[in-house]
């Protein structure tokens, strides 16, 4: 990166000349919270150790889930397929080939009962990677069938309304729907679910289309303001719901670019949320972040580097004091991660906690001359840019007029052309390569494929053939009365999906009320 | 002589695949390399991409992948083109693509196939021979 350029191969003290310890450091806990959000580590000793996972139906999740429990997790990240992703149900036409092949299949309620089956949800933490307000309400409506009180769930949902559709979460809405959807959830889940992160700002998946760490942390920082302003103009008081905001960083290879970013991120939040939108409560200072290591920096010759990239990744992280980790599959290049690549992705960062100890110290690298000077740096480009696209004008526009899409596709393009003039090494891709005809260690596993899940298909169909059919209709025409005005949205999407109704049919819906077609493909019909 | 027309090529992803960075990528290197290049993006189904492809005219149809939906869309897509009378060639790319994939591929009838070992420089080339047939040596 850029940084690295202009970077020094010493670094001394007229370099932090200007660090003051008590405001721009701290000890970890106090104000700004650059050296970490906590003042003690968590009583499990370590990070939220957790492993993307999700295929096929719900219920073959379900096992995932409970093979990755049994093998150390501590926490659940549940990433829905295409369809899922994009708000189709499974017996869309387009869905057809991509049922449960790269995530869960979810449409409905009965879905997330078998999702969640037998787990302990007020006793773990549960990540979702699913179209936010859908994933809420799922996770809400089987905790209370099981009286477990919402109140008591912990976890998150990624809240991705800006760059969405540029992104690789196309869900065919407008910027204010959109917008609108991630303001609600948030909004009811600090009512009904005090203890879960309802903002994650999902910085991984901008930065995975190869935006530098300071591209990464300016747009997440461009959406965490537009949000939280949205909130504050609905009379939302700033501590009512800051608290449960959080961030899910990337992690690539330039190791202390990334351990300065993540510094830099808790500073910047922490003087953003006091100074700017007059936070008092130390928990909406202190943010949270949570970190995958980076799919991207993956390579599809000789899977098993990806290991020992994982390794240093997960190892940036651990240095940085984050609070969860997931270390992407070795497999990454080729498909969501295999059984074995989840193993080992946990059993990396169990091998950094207990073997390699880096724990025992909380911010170890803390007051190097280096780190500190480019945790400095960091936060002042983030905070540039951050302030440079803010004065472009509003960022619905930016949304829109493609400004945001022109960066992604330049961002692309830039990453690509660095493999391909061998600017940036990957190992075994640009250098250091051996024939494809050697190249087998692993290869087998990565390339193992899953065929969808036609079986769901007929499930949903069936599903759908024995709804009262007037309730849905009722249902969904409350979802779009509701959608057509101003109150929240997350009443009338519960309740259509306690009637039977599916996301995509929610989603259509809502979809038009705001004036679009229901099926971005024109290939079903409005049921209302 | 030498055909000096650019070749105009379409680029287009399967189904719901969202990984669009191979798409965009393979687009700029085609354009860069003196192609006329038809970007159509996600979400396209073969229907939309035989139509695109005989409503520009284009050369060469290439296609993007980075979910398995290829696995399952390349027979109606080719289907599809020979019921409209079409003999566009069809070239295929993506990390996800295996060396057993390859054979089964250029089986269905895929003229070429760039799997995460093929290097992104010899990309335009093998299209060109794809759409002109083998260049004679100068």
């Amino acid at each position: 990166m850029a940084s690295d350029a202009t970077a020094k191969t010493i670094y001394r003290p007229d370099d932090v000349a200007g660090l003051s310890y008590a405001e721009d450091l701290n000890d970890p806990g106090a104000y700004p919270y650059t050296r970490g959000a906590r003042a003690a580590r968590p009583k499990l000793g370590a990070w939220i150790q957790r492993e993307l996972s999700g295929e096929g139906a719900p219920s073959r999740t379900n096992a995932q889930f409970k093979y990755l429990i049994d093998s150390g997790a501590n926490g659940l990240d549940v990433i829905g397929d295409t369809p899922t992703m994009a708000c189709l149900d499974p017996d869309h036409p387009a869905s057809a080939h991509a049922v449960g092949t790269q995530g869960v299949s979810l449409c409905s309620l009965p879905d997330y009962r078998e999702l969640y089956a037998d787990l302990p949800l007020d006793g773990l933490t549960i990540s979702h990677s699913l179209p936010a307000s859908f994933g809420i309400a799922g996770l809400y409506l089987a905790a209370k069938e099981r009286g477990i009180a919402p109140a008591r769930l912990r976890g998150s949902t990624i809240q991705a309304p800006f760059y969405c559709e540029d992104c690789g979460y196309s869900i065919h809405m407008p910027f204010d729907l959109r917008v609108r959807l991630a303001a609600d959830s948030i909004e009811f889940a600090a009512r009904e679910m005090p203890k879960f992160h309802a903002f994650i700002e999902d910085t991984y998946y901008i930065s995975e289309g190869g935006l530098d760490p300071v591209e990464e942390m300016a747009l997440g920082f461009v959406e965490i303001r537009y949000i939280v302003r949205e909130l504050l103009r609905r009379g939302l008081a700033i501590d009512s719901f800051a608290p449960r905001i959080a961030i899910l960083v990337n992690c690539r290879m330039d190791f202390f670019t990334e351990i300065a970013k993540i510094r830099a991120t808790r500073r910047l939040f922490a003087r953003m949320l006091r100074e700017e939108f007059g936070a008092t409560d130390p928990r909406s200072l202190a943010v949270n972040i949570a970190s995958h290591t980076s799919g991207l920096s993956l390579t599809a010759q000789q899977p098993v580097n990806n290991i020992v990239r994982g390794t240093v990744q997960a190892l940036a992280l651990a240095l940085s004091g984050v609070q969860a980790i997931e270390v992407s599959g070795f497999d990454e290049a080729f498909r969501t991660p295999s059984p074995e690549a989840h193993l080992v992705g946990l059993r990396t960062q169990q091998v950094i906690q207990l073997e390699a100890d880096v724990t025992k110290v909380m911010d170890p690298l803390g007051g190097s001359y280096y780190v500190e000077a480019l945790t400095n740096e960091m936060e002042q480009r983030i905070l540039a840019l951050v302030e440079r696209i803010e004065a472009m004008g509003d960022a619905s526009g930016l949304c829109d007029n493609g400004w945001f899409r022109g960066l992604f596709q330049d961002a692309m393009e830039r990453y690509a052309r660095e493999i391909r003039d061998g600017e940036r090494a990957q190992v075994g891709a640009n250098i250091h390569r051996v024939p494809d005809d050697e190249d087998t260690l692993l290869r087998e596993v990565a390339e193992r494929k899953i065929e969808p899940c036609r079986e769901r298909i007929d499930a949903i169909r069936a599903f759908k053939r024995a709804r009262p059919a007037g309730d849905v209709a009722a249902a969904l025409r409350e979802v779009h009365r509701v959608a057509r005005g101003a109150d929240n949205l997350m009443a009338p999407i519960i309740a259509a999906m306690m009637a039977g109704a599916t996301m995509g049919e929610i989603t259509g819906v809502m979809r038009t009320a705001y004036g679009r077609v229901y099926d971005p493909f024109g290939m079903t019909a409005c049921p209302i | 002589m030498p055909d000096l027309k650019p070749i105009r090529v379409l680029i287009s992803m399967l189904g719901l695949d969202q990984h669009e960075v191979g798409a965009i990528t393979a687009a700029r290197l085609l354009r860069d390399a003196g192609m006329e290049v038809i970007y159509l993006g996600r979400f396209n189904l073969p229907a939309a991409i035989v139509k695109a492809a005989a409503d520009e005219d284009v050369d060469v149809i290439g296609l993007s992948c980075h979910s398995w939906e290829y696995m399952h869309y390349l027979g109606e897509l080719f289907e599809l083109l020979r019921a409209r009378g079409l003999t566009i060639p069809v070239v295929v790319g993506g990390s996800v693509i295996t060396r057993e994939d390859e054979g089964r591929l250029r089986a269905q009838g895929v003229a070429a196939v760039f799997g995460p070992a093929v290097p992104a420089e010899d990309i335009p080339e093998a299209i060109r021979r794809v759409v002109r047939g083998p260049q004679p040596a100068v």
